[in-house]
């Protein structure tokens, strides 16, 4: 084939090539772009509390909750002109927030600065070097519940401060129940004697059944009553046994309780209980705190909240719950952090969120009877701090968490005896418990 | 029977006899492309298989080499220790592990087998003409366009002893079937409802697949069968089953590894419960990697699923294979 003149231009003059050597320089742009992408940042200097500056606090509450700690924020910002805190609002689903916050952390981004920490968190948090060690900051844990300070500490140190402090309880209704039961035998039978007194209602007792944490926790307000104790090395006590049996035994045995339980997290057990269709329920202060144009008939005005009453051998049962606040190791503006949560742990922000919101102080100070006059139900609440135990303290938690759930669901669903069950998961929960890096 | 094509699809034949697709009509190949045509091509796709080989290859031999390795991010400031063999030998040997495993190739070959059958009435239904088809057939994709947590959600309010139209219905039925409950109170009805939830949601992606399958089935040769005195059942079997055997593999392949890798449905509707008699090995693993942070183990366990994986397509594909290639 003969050439033409034009082809005989230099290759990169010929208009087609030129179109070519500019999609080429696009694509070569991108390839670069994508490569710097890839790259990573080195991290900022540590930043004084008297600098401008911006921290994230990353927290779950939504709601009034979330509402009472925007106003919180503000009044603290008002204070402090040159901190400003973004809130940064994570799944209210605890599995999920955790997950959001570990991905965070094994990224390593130095955000969030501050976040809310369940109870369950700061061991495994503080064994991955994920959060800050609090001692340099001098904190006065002395002030707080002892059992929280114990869920925040890790190796003798603290590595989280308590922010508020929810016991799970026994709730029973003060107008089908005369007298607070005083044993566990006393609960079936009350709760027995009103299911057949008042047809409207759909059980004698709710709890928490469903595979998930609460039912942990479900579990931990029963155990003390009956001498139980939930310490991973040696699960498989007589206490127990017959605290898991109890429970077993109000669904399959006594009736009191419905197969349903298996579903139920502490959400439907509100429900339930807040409705009128249980005469008992074991859960959180927050049931109290429903406003009453949310009860149903009769339920209003006629709650009562105790220890789960302790049998033969035992003590008053309660389990601890709440949230704490913790500061990201990689974060550059620790000292203002520590400001916020200082700012938030103060008795009279945490009066004022129990007053809002229901989250019961972790500073027994905040307890006065300014407090009680607006809602005397934290007299109880701060009677079951006093019994609440915390779940085991523990980097490795979460699998003995997984263990116990298991073990725990199979008895719910009446799969396997409470013995049995125990006896199974005992050896697993306890090598879950002291696994190391080692094996 | 005759088997000479078409005229049209002759002439196409003719066609591609005197020019065969692929080369152009100067009769080159693409070999003919010049160097700077080959490196603008480079380029154009370089973003492409760079972004592909960040968020795919990367992750797939990162997570073979952890598999090796003692990595787990609760201890965050311990070296990935190579243990070699260590994460397999700890999961072959874990009755977690096998138990799963056993649940989980249940429930591939019961829903597989299931899904496929009703797929497959489905499409030969929907293959078909008839008032309203048209709708009928949008009408069933809706299910597969549903989110899987979205449908689960929906099936476990369904199947709410309190609230749920099943427990009314049943209440309805018999008085002596109400307030059953249905998900963590009994293992078989917690995979009952696993099963139906599932199959809700996948049976309209097979059986789309079977559709285009069917349709791409000339029906003269039905015209001939019938001319021929095959009965409607001989000519599902001879016809219709071994010409729907490509869209057969295809929906297959797929369904399988949709089953061996189930997961959001259970973790939605039991959490695994109770006790673990819903886990699957996606559920395990899951576990490793998001609760216990091991990395190292659920590298294996990840492994091991794609293991299993590429086992079953191959199966799949060597069942499948036309004659001519056997």
């Amino acid at each position: 084939m003969q050439m033409r003149p034009e082809n005989r231009r230099p290759a990169s003059r010929q208009p087609g090539n030129r179109r070519r050597g500019a999609l080429a320089a696009v694509a070569a742009g991108a390839v670069v772009a994508l490569g710097l992408a890839a790259c990573g940042s080195s991290g900022p200097a540590k930043v004084s509390a008297s600098t401008k500056q911006t921290i994230v606090f990353a927290e779950s509450g939504l709601g009034t909750e979330g509402a009472q700690t925007q106003k919180a924020i503000t009044a603290f910002e008002a204070a402090n002109p040159k901190i400003t805190v973004k809130i940064d609002v994570l799944s209210s689903d605890s599995t999920t927030y955790l997950s959001q916050l570990e991905h965070s952390f094994i990224a390593g981004s130095p955000t969030p600065d501050i976040f809310e920490s369940d109870v369950t968190y700061p061991a495994k948090f503080a064994q991955a070097g994920w959060v800050k060690n609090l001692s340099s900051l001098n904190p006065n844990m002395s002030q707080f519940f002892p059992t929280e300070v114990a869920a925040g500490t890790f190796n003798g140190s603290p590595y989280a401060v308590p922010w508020f402090d929810n016991p799970e309880g026994l709730f029973y209704r003060t107008d089908l129940v005369k007298s607070p039961p005083t044993s566990p035998a006393q609960v079936v039978s009350d709760a027995q004697a009103a299911m057949k007194a008042d047809k409207s209602l759909k059980e004698g007792l709710a709890f928490e059944g469903a595979k998930y944490e609460g039912a942990i926790t479900a579990f931990l307000t029963v155990d003390s009553a009956f001498g139980g104790k939930l310490d991973p090395q040696n699960v498989d006590t007589p206490g127990n046994t017959a605290a898991l049996a109890w429970l077993h035994d109000a669904v399959y045995k006594n009736h009191i309780a419905p197969t349903a339980v298996t579903g139920w997290q502490e959400g439907q057990v509100q429900s339930e209980f807040s409705s009128g269709h249980a005469a008992f329920a074991i859960n959180y202060p927050f049931v109290e705190a429903i406003p009453a144009a949310q009860e149903g008939p009769g339920v209003a005005g006629h709650i009562g909240y105790i220890p789960f009453p302790a049998g033969p051998g035992g003590t008053p049962g309660s389990a601890l719950g709440g949230e704490m606040l913790a500061i990201n190791a990689k974060t550059a503006h620790a000292a203002a952090a520590w400001k916020l949560i200082e700012y938030l742990t103060s008795a009279p922000v945490e009066a004022a969120r129990a007053e809002a919101t229901g989250d019961p102080p972790s500073l027994p100070s905040a307890y006065t009877s300014v407090l009680y006059a607006k809602a005397p139900y934290f007299k109880n609440v701060k009677v079951l701090n006093g019994f609440s135990q915390p779940r085991p303290v523990s980097p490795n938690y979460l699998q003995v968490s997984t263990d116990l759930q298991v073990m725990l669901s199979e008895v719910f669903a009446n799969t396997k005896s409470p013995a049995a069950a125990i006896k199974a998961a005992a050896p697993t929960i306890k090598s879950d418990a002291s696994a190391t890096p080692s094996g | 029977m005759a088997t000479q094509a078409p005229p049209s699809r002759r002439r196409v034949a003719l066609r591609w006899k005197s020019r065969p697709p692929g080369r152009t009509q100067s009769g080159r190949a693409g070999g003919g492309r010049t160097r700077g045509d080959r490196r603008l091509g480079y380029l154009l796709v370089a973003p492409v298989v760079i972004l592909l080989l960040l968020v795919t290859a990367y992750p797939l031999v990162y997570n073979l080499w952890n598999s090796f390795h003692f990595v787990n991010l609760s201890f965050g400031g311990l070296p990935h220790k190579f243990v070699g063999a260590q994460n397999y030998t700890k999961m072959f040997t874990s009755p977690l592990w096998l138990a799963a495993l056993e649940r989980t190739l249940a429930f591939t070959v019961a829903s597989v087998v299931f899904d496929t059958a009703v797929a497959l009435g489905l499409a030969l239904m929907l293959h078909r003409r008839f008032r309203g088809r048209g709708f009928l057939r949008a009408a069933i994709l809706v299910p597969w366009a549903v989110p899987t947590v979205v449908s689960a959600m929906l099936w476990k309010t369904m199947f709410d002893p309190r609230a749920g139209f099943v427990d009314y219905f049943l209440g309805a039925v018999h008085p002596g079937w109400a307030s059953l409950t249905w998900l963590n109170a009994s293992v078989w009805r917690s995979w009952a409802v696993i099963f139906i939830a599932d199959a809700w949601k996948n049976v309209p992606f097979v059986a789309i697949i079977l559709l285009a399958g069917l349709q791409v089935i000339p029906t003269d040769i039905y015209e001939a069968a019938r001319i021929d005195g095959a009965t409607s059942l001989a000519a599902f079997r001879r016809l219709t089953l071994p010409l729907l055997k490509p869209a057969l593999m295809v929906a297959l392949i797929f369904r399988t590894l949709q089953a061996l890798l189930i997961f959001d449905v259970i973790f939605i509707m039991t959490g695994g419960g109770p006790g673990n008699a819903t886990e699957t090995l996606s559920f395990l693993n899951y576990q490793t990697f998001i609760n216990n942070l091991d990395f190292g183990y659920g590298g294996a366990i990840s492994v091991m699923l794609v293991v299993l994986a590429l086992i079953a397509a191959a199966v799949i594909v060597r069942l499948f294979r036309p004659a001519a290639e056997t």
